[in-house]
């Protein structure tokens, strides 16, 4: 029997009882959708923890510190994976280029930082000036809001964050807190950028050497990144090697105590090609004995919280598809029963068993494919809805259905259909011709 | 006429009913020749119809051998069974036994279905047996909005559609009048003659072994007799 032929022949016999055919479907419609929303609605969850925490930047980059060292994010204190703090491992460019090395880290950049005056015109505003690989800026993820990102050939070049404040520094505090913060075109114009922490009023340091660089664009003022200003390392590097030596001449000729020997760094920023493998990346970061942290640990203690919900939602969905299971199969016993004598007629004049087997399995297969076809329908507009009753409270809880799910769906109906069908279809074989054709 | 496609060996069967033992064939033997009009003749409860069920493989015997061209055919199973009767055997039964949701066409088509044959051959081969039979006018019509005699054309155009060695009818003519009896009797073993169909008929009507080449009388399971209207013309075994 053609393929052709059993599907025409299988498609036949569903729409001669279209009623209990399409109850039959139905109840899979209920199972389908129930599932499909019940783990949309788990996803969207997951989906808006990561994006709560894309907010405070990158979830694909992990940030690596110095095993002996004492910075990190907000105080998130990383256990080291080896057991003795490891004196030997240092933070510098061969750690690096062996961070490069790793399978699935997309742009590695090491990190400096400086806090430092910018100054435009007679304004002055002070921020943390972070020092990157120019190169990997947009990779690391920052979003530039205006202008441009920094590249690699940029020298004198800075991004700044919407949130850095300029002020008149002759004002005092109050007068600055009371007074509208002046408006400056900043993209496109040329700042100073001091280490002299009194730049602009009269206890400015003259001996200290002017610097000017060209802002090439501006970041958001939203987020955590909205306070700094992302400068090419190597000009961070020279600016600090500056600070140094003034410091030095200054202080007389101790050198500050506490400064990193320079050739080895405080953090290295590491982004991952997937937010899939970040964890993997930040486990073989943490065993070569560095410590690691990134902002998807933070999703991953958030999806594992929420993990329990999800299940008892899809356990939910499940047992709707285990009903409409029993739905398929009490259907096509009750076929086989009313077809006795067709099924009968059917071995005598030449089919074989291996025909009437196929048959009801595609019997069974179509009314699991049709529900799921029809459930993905129904999901759809379901989620939709909860998604706009969830708008309207402002509720976090929003359902997310991504196309695997959708495919996934109808692709289980169907064999969920199938496995319904295998009973009756066995059944069906094992019917001996001449009885069946001997039933009235 | 010579060579005999079925063979028959000392076969019983015996039914279980109850604590009671019913021996419905009690050791015939019997050779069925190629191309002839065979009919089975005996009263209800002789054990002609199971017979004819364990030539065609619809039962087991309970002893006995059946060669149906050199292949035993209790000893095949259900699925070697579908496939012998697939290529070699045609059935017409009493009560036509149509799929009441298909049209006359789509029932004489059936078995090419399970055969792979193409469509578009399988609708020309229905057709071309749909008028043989006479009913080409009604190949649409599905086997309610027909008359019995009707009902039964469209049952032997399936049972020939795939041009069988062997077609068995089992009373076919049961549930007609006489004037449609004889046009059945007329048209299928006008049939089986033409392409020298061997065709084997149960029936208690001794009127319609009139048709038959040879006559085999049952009574309670065994061959009372075999009338072999051949041998006038001098064809000896």
């Amino acid at each position: 029997m053609s393929t052709k032929d059993l599907l025409d022949m299988a498609l036949r016999n569903l729409l001669k009882r279209k009623l209990r055919t399409f109850l039959t479907v139905l109840g899979v419609v209920i199972g389908t959708a129930s599932i499909v929303v019940m783990v949309s609605i788990g996803i969207g969850m997951n989906e808006s923890f990561a994006r709560q925490l894309e907010g405070w930047g990158s979830l694909q980059v992990i940030n690596v510190y110095s095993p002996n060292g004492n910075s990190g994010y907000y105080g998130m204190e990383e256990e080291i994976s080896t057991n003795t703090p490891n004196q030997q491992v240092k933070l510098d460019g061969a750690a690096v280029e062996s961070f490069r090395q790793i399978t699935g880290v997309e742009a590695v950049s090491p990190v400096k930082s400086l806090y430092l005056m910018l100054g435009s015109g007679k304004y002055v505003a002070d921020a943390n000036v972070i020092g990157i690989d120019p190169a990997t800026m947009e990779a690391m993820g920052y979003k530039v809001e205006e202008g441009r990102a920094l590249s690699e050939e940029d020298v004198k070049a800075i991004v700044i964050g919407g949130g850095v404040e300029f002020y008149d520094p002759k004002l005092n505090w109050e007068m600055r807190w009371n007074s509208e913060p002046p408006e400056i075109e900043l993209v496109g114009e040329k700042v100073e950028v001091s280490y002299d922490w009194n730049y602009g009023t009269k206890y400015a340091d003259k001996s200290v050497k002017s610097n000017k660089f060209e802002v090439v664009g501006t970041m958001s003022a939203e987020g955590s990144n909205s306070w700094s200003v992302i400068m090419p390392l190597r000009e961070v590097e020279k600016l600090q090697k500056e600070q140094q030596d003034w410091e030095k001449k200054r202080n007389g000729s101790s050198s500050s105590s506490g400064q990193r020997q320079s050739h080895e760094y405080e953090e290295v920023m590491v982004k991952v090609d997937d937010i899939k493998n970040v964890q993997v990346v930040q486990q073989q970061i943490k065993d070569l004995g560095y410590r690691a942290n990134s902002l998807s640990d933070e999703l991953e203690t958030m999806k594992e919280t929420t993990k329990m919900l999800r299940m008892v939602l899809g356990a939910i969905g499940a047992i709707s598809l285990i009903v409409a299971a029993i739905g398929i199969t009490n259907t096509m016993v009750m076929a086989i029963y009313e077809r006795t004598r067709e099924i009968g007629i059917m071995k005598v004049i030449g089919a074989s068993l291996r025909d009437i087997k196929l048959l009801f399995l595609t019997e069974a297969a179509f009314i699991g494919c049709a529900g799921g076809v029809l459930g993905i329908v129904v999901s759809f507009a379901t989620s939709k809805l909860v998604n706009f009753v969830a708008m309207q409270q402002g509720s976090d809880m929003t359902s997310s259905i991504p196309i695997w799910l959708y495919l996934g769906a109808i692709g289980f109906a169907t064999v969920i259909g199938v496995l319904s069908g295998y009973l009756p279809a066995k059944r069906a074989m094992k019917l001996s011709a001449l009885s069946a054709i001997k039933t009235e | 006429m010579s060579r005999n496609v079925i063979r028959i060996k000392d076969v019983k069967k015996i039914y279980q009913m109850g604590k009671e033992q019913i021996q419905a064939v009690n050791g015939i033997s019997l050779n069925i020749r190629q191309g002839e009009v065979c009919c089975l003749l005996g009263k209800s409860g002789s054990g002609k119809s199971t017979l004819l069920n364990l030539i065609a493989g619809l039962e087991k015997p309970s002893s006995g051998t059946i060669i149906f061209n050199k292949k035993h055919i209790e000893r095949m199973n259900e699925d070697q069974l579908a496939s012998f009767r697939q290529k070699y055997v045609g059935f017409v039964f009493q009560s036509y036994n149509l799929l009441p949701t298909l049209t006359a066409m789509e029932n004489v088509t059936l078995p090419l279905i399970f055969k792979n044959v193409p469509l578009k051959e399988r609708n020309e081969r229905a057709l071309e047996m749909l008028k043989a039979v006479g009913l080409a006018e009604r190949a649409h019509h599905k086997p309610h909005e027909m008359s019995g005699g009707q009902q039964q054309r469209v049952s032997i155009a399936r049972a020939f559609i795939n041009s069988p060695q062997v077609v068995f009818a089992d009373e076919p003519t049961g549930n007609l009048d006489t004037r449609t009896t004889y046009e059945m009797m007329d048209l299928i073993t006008g049939l089986a003659r033409k392409n020298n169909q061997t065709l084997v008929i149960v029936t208690h009507d001794l009127e319609l072994s009139e048709y038959a080449d040879r006559i085999v009388m049952l009574l309670d399971g065994k061959i009372e007799k075999i009338e072999d209207k051949t041998q006038v013309e001098g064809e000896k075994e």
